[in-house]
């Protein structure tokens, strides 16, 4: 096991450099520059040149590859071409937002549709699994900007219990999880519909297995049946769909970051984006790069977990 | 979710004696050196931190309003050449990390303006071509021009706008050129307090301003690029102030809430289609009369909404402009266009285009400028005339548009007088590509180069201001451009908010934020 996550591990290197490769090049070949993003339309173009030479644009490709290669290899992130600010410390910060959003989603997606999963498929055909089975489809079928609206429009607005904006006040937690109270649920109703339908199909594959109705035979409630016998046999799948999920909930996260203007990563990529800030951008696209792969390792390792016969080959 | 219904309990809002919390569509600021900002909330910063030698008061635009600021009088001499500040005593500069407040004195401003001079420091260099300027003594300042320079063109350089402002020496040298686009020290009513990248920065009130100690005790500012959010925060109560849309659809729905208001105000920016005259078929002027005939103001004012917008007939608006033409001037002389299909047809046949004519048009994808043109781009259809949108990210738009890439450029900007309007957008050295300072004439037009001279030399306002209408007139006749309309400012206010001032124009796309605005409880 430890073998496997070291190795797996090592891979994230390349994997990160092949990211960081490809993203510098494709915003070299893209039109417009930092420096015309910051001095605006109203610079005179002898003073953009002047501001490009500055940040070192002006020389060529290859050396500030070399460079910004040297520094991502000494954990030197650089510094924001727009703000000037080192784009480590923009990470640091705005990396535990947009986990803690990944994180919660997912913890409410599970929550509620597990056990929502579950009761659609015991009592198939029944009113509650048409209920149910709607509830999900209307959580797959809905953008989760229109939800975040319309969540805010009720619970910030009509029934003002929750903020609307921004990230909370910085060591408030209690602040911090009010704010993050909307946008988690935004992400964590639509991660609840995934769940909800991958548990009521594998829960209903499981229910007809020869296992469970052995099981029923002995006498045994059909209570312990479903929790005990049928519910572990139904893990492999979720664990796949939650790794899927994370990645799609990190993705996710930059438009719901823009809707409730959270200081999380998202927010940061979009700007670096309209400022052409390449140096924060590289970096945050690798980072990005890193969580997805971290996140499919771990549920690789998760797979041994919940089923044994796949760690045993 | 106890955990939440706690923090609920706990975050009850204290409304009084607060900061100040506006938030504007950005992702994050440029910079916080006022020579090198240049985005409207770059201004706006600038505006709160940093004084100039002169001002137009807040709620103003016009040049001709100027009053002292930093400086309590000056003096014209050598036939406009010579220009004599006296400044005010005691005006104290911010104090910075272990550094006390000082007071401001000549030194600064001559390094203030020797730094907006230099390329190198300052995206205004370009306007201070053959400035000099040196200290007289502790309070006093010389600025001497290689060329006489009227008062209108002066001012407007050494007032509270792009190169005008003055920062603090002593800061500046201290902080370094990095240090200081993060950590601004100025003389005005707020100082720099913190700046998270990407998210917000905050001020706090400077108590030894000049003109008095400000009534909020700070203001925050949030970068929220989505005018949603920014809607729901106002009616929330999170917000105070915030940057709005331009459709009057969003103004009429904000207004409809409880508890806030929404101010347009003027300027705003001039949206204006510049033609490529160097590329077939737009060279022949036939063609681009066609384009004006075949275009309705109106109907493009009418989709934004009547008091948002309003149609622009002139290279640049009288109304706000000394040497700008009104309407009813070019109406009088018969420039206006007005919308006529059939003419516009036959104008394109005449050129020899029957059939009708395609441009490639490179645009940006921001919805305040491609909404009128797509709106454009359907009533020029009516004539034959086909523009290919191409839509990209703003950027690209920029860098294109600069490479020649887009026959007919639609652009939406603000100057702040007569001679930066047309010297940028039609003097020949403004080139985008054979220009001696390549700038923004996209149209390649040379028309008007002897009448921009001439007006830049004259001192005499009144002639200037005629030079200025005659250069108008000939652009309208030569049409390398055609002005669309005027968009307006909107933002969001609560109620509670006041400003302690009338607010009729800003030159820039902000409220400003005085020492005189105050929360009410």
């Amino acid at each position: 096991m430890l073998e496997l996550i070291i190795r797996r591990t090592l891979n994230v290197i390349p994997i990160c450099l092949v990211v960081f490769t490809i993203v510098f090049c494709l915003m070299r070949i893209a039109p417009g520059d930092p420096a015309t993003a910051m001095l605006g339309d109203y610079a005179s173009a002898e003073a953009v040149q002047s501001l490009r030479q500055e940040m070192g644009l002006d020389r060529p490709l290859w050396s500030q590859y070399l460079d910004s290669l040297r520094g991502l290899l000494h954990g030197d992130l650089g510094r924001s071409l727009s703000s000037g600010a080192p784009v480590s410390d923009q990470i640091a910060s705005a990396l535990p937002e947009t986990l803690a959003l990944a994180a919660s989603s997912l913890a409410i997606g599970l929550l509620l549709g597990v056990p929502l999963g579950i009761v659609t498929a015991v009592r198939r055909g029944r009113p509650v699994d048409h209920a149910g089975r709607l509830f999900s489809l209307s959580g797959l079928s809905i953008p989760s900007f229109v939800l975040g609206i319309l969540l805010m429009l009720l619970f910030a607005i009509d029934v003002p219990i929750f903020p609307a904006i921004g990230g909370g006040r910085s060591g408030d937690l209690s602040d911090q999880l009010l704010h993050l109270a909307l946008p988690s649920l935004t992400l964590g109703l639509i991660m609840m519909a995934y769940v909800t339908r991958v548990m009521r199909t594998s829960m209903l594959n499981v229910l007809q297995e020869d296992y469970i109705r052995t099981a029923r035979s002995k006498g045994i409630g059909e209570l312990r049946v479903v929790l005990r016998h049928a519910l572990p046999n139904c893990l492999v799948p979720l664990v796949s769909l939650c790794a899927i999920n994370v990645i799609v909930l990190i993705s996710s996260s930059v438009m719901v970051e823009i809707i409730f203007s959270r200081p999380g990563l998202g927010r940061l990529l979009i700007s670096a984006m309209r400022q052409r800030d390449y140096v924060s951008l590289q970096s945050v696209l690798v980072v990005y790069a890193g969580i997805v792969i971290l996140v499919n390792m771990t549920a690789d390792l998760l797979y041994g977990v919940v089923n044994p016969r796949i760690r045993s080959r | 979710m106890a955990c939440l219904l706690v923090a609920v309990t706990l975050s009850t809002a204290q409304a009084a004696d607060r900061a100040l919390r506006m938030a504007y569509d950005i992702g994050d600021i440029a910079t916080l050196d006022p020579h090198r900002g240049s985005s409207h909330v770059d201004r706006a910063i600038a505006d709160m931190l940093f004084n100039g030698l002169v001002r137009v008061p807040p709620g103003q635009a016009n040049i001709s309003t100027v009053e002292p600021d930093l400086a309590e009088s000056w003096e014209v001499g050598d036939g406009g050449k010579r220009w004599v500040f006296h400044l005010r005593h005691g005006v104290m500069f911010h104090p910075w990390k272990d550094h006390p407040a000082y007071e401001m004195t000549a030194d600064d401003v001559v390094f203030s303006l020797e730094k907006a001079m230099d390329p190198k420091t300052s995206a205004y260099a370009s306007e201070y071509d053959g400035f000099t300027v040196k200290a007289l003594d502790r309070y006093t300042v010389e600025i001497d021009t290689a060329q006489p320079v009227s008062e209108t063109l002066f001012l407007a350089k050494v007032m509270n706008y792009a190169g005008g402002f003055i920062v603090s020496k002593k800061a500046y040298e201290d902080l370094g050129p990095d240090g200081f686009r993060l950590h601004p020290v100025g003389t005005g009513p707020f100082m720099f307090k913190d700046y998270v990248p990407k998210e917000r920065i905050s001020f706090v009130a400077n108590e030894r301003y000049f003109r008095g100690k400000p009534k909020l005790p700070g203001v925050e500012l949030l970068f929220m690029p989505d005018v949603s959010a920014r809607g729901i925060g106002l009616r929330t109560g999170e917000l105070d102030l915030i940057q709005g849309s331009s459709e009057e659809s969003w103004v009429k729905l904000m207004r409809s809430y409880p508890g806030i208001s929404v101010k347009v105000f003027g300027p705003g920016s001039a949206s204006i289609l510049f033609l490529n005259t160097k590329s077939k078929p737009l060279d022949d002027i036939r063609v681009r009369q066609a384009i004006a005939y075949a275009l309705s103001r109106q109907a493009v004012v009418a989709a934004i909404g009547a008091e948002t917008a309003t149609p622009l007939y002139a290279p640049f608006p009288g109304e706000y402009l000394p040497g700008g033409l009104t309407t009813e001037e070019v109406r009088a002389k018969g420039l206006d266009y007005p919308t006529d299909i059939a003419k516009a047809k036959a104008l394109l046949a005449e050129a020899g285009y029957p059939d009708g004519i395609s441009l490639d048009v490179v645009h940006t994808e921001l919805a305040v400028m491609l909404r009128p043109m797509e709106n454009i781009q359907a009533q020029l259809r009516k004539a034959g005339i086909n523009l290919n949108l191409k839509v990209v990210d703003h950027p690209t738009f920029h860098s294109l548009i600069r490479k020649d890439a887009s026959q007919i450029v639609h652009y939406m900007a603000w100057r702040p007088n007569a001679d930066v309007f047309l010297t940028r957008f039609y003097d020949s050295s403004s080139d985008i590509t054979a220009g001696s300072k390549p700038d923004t004439n996209f149209s390649h037009y040379s028309g008007v180069d002897g009448l921009i001279a001439e007006a830049k030399a004259t001192t005499d306002a009144r002639k200037q201001a005629e030079l200025w209408k005659r250069a108008s007139v000939q652009i309208l006749e030569d049409l390398p451009a055609i002005p669309v309309f005027q968009g307006r400012v909107a933002m969001g206010v609560r109620d509670t908010v006041d400003l302690g001032y009338d607010l009729d124009a800003n030159l820039a796309f902000f409220i400003p934020i005085t020492e005189t605005v105050y929360l009410s409880d």
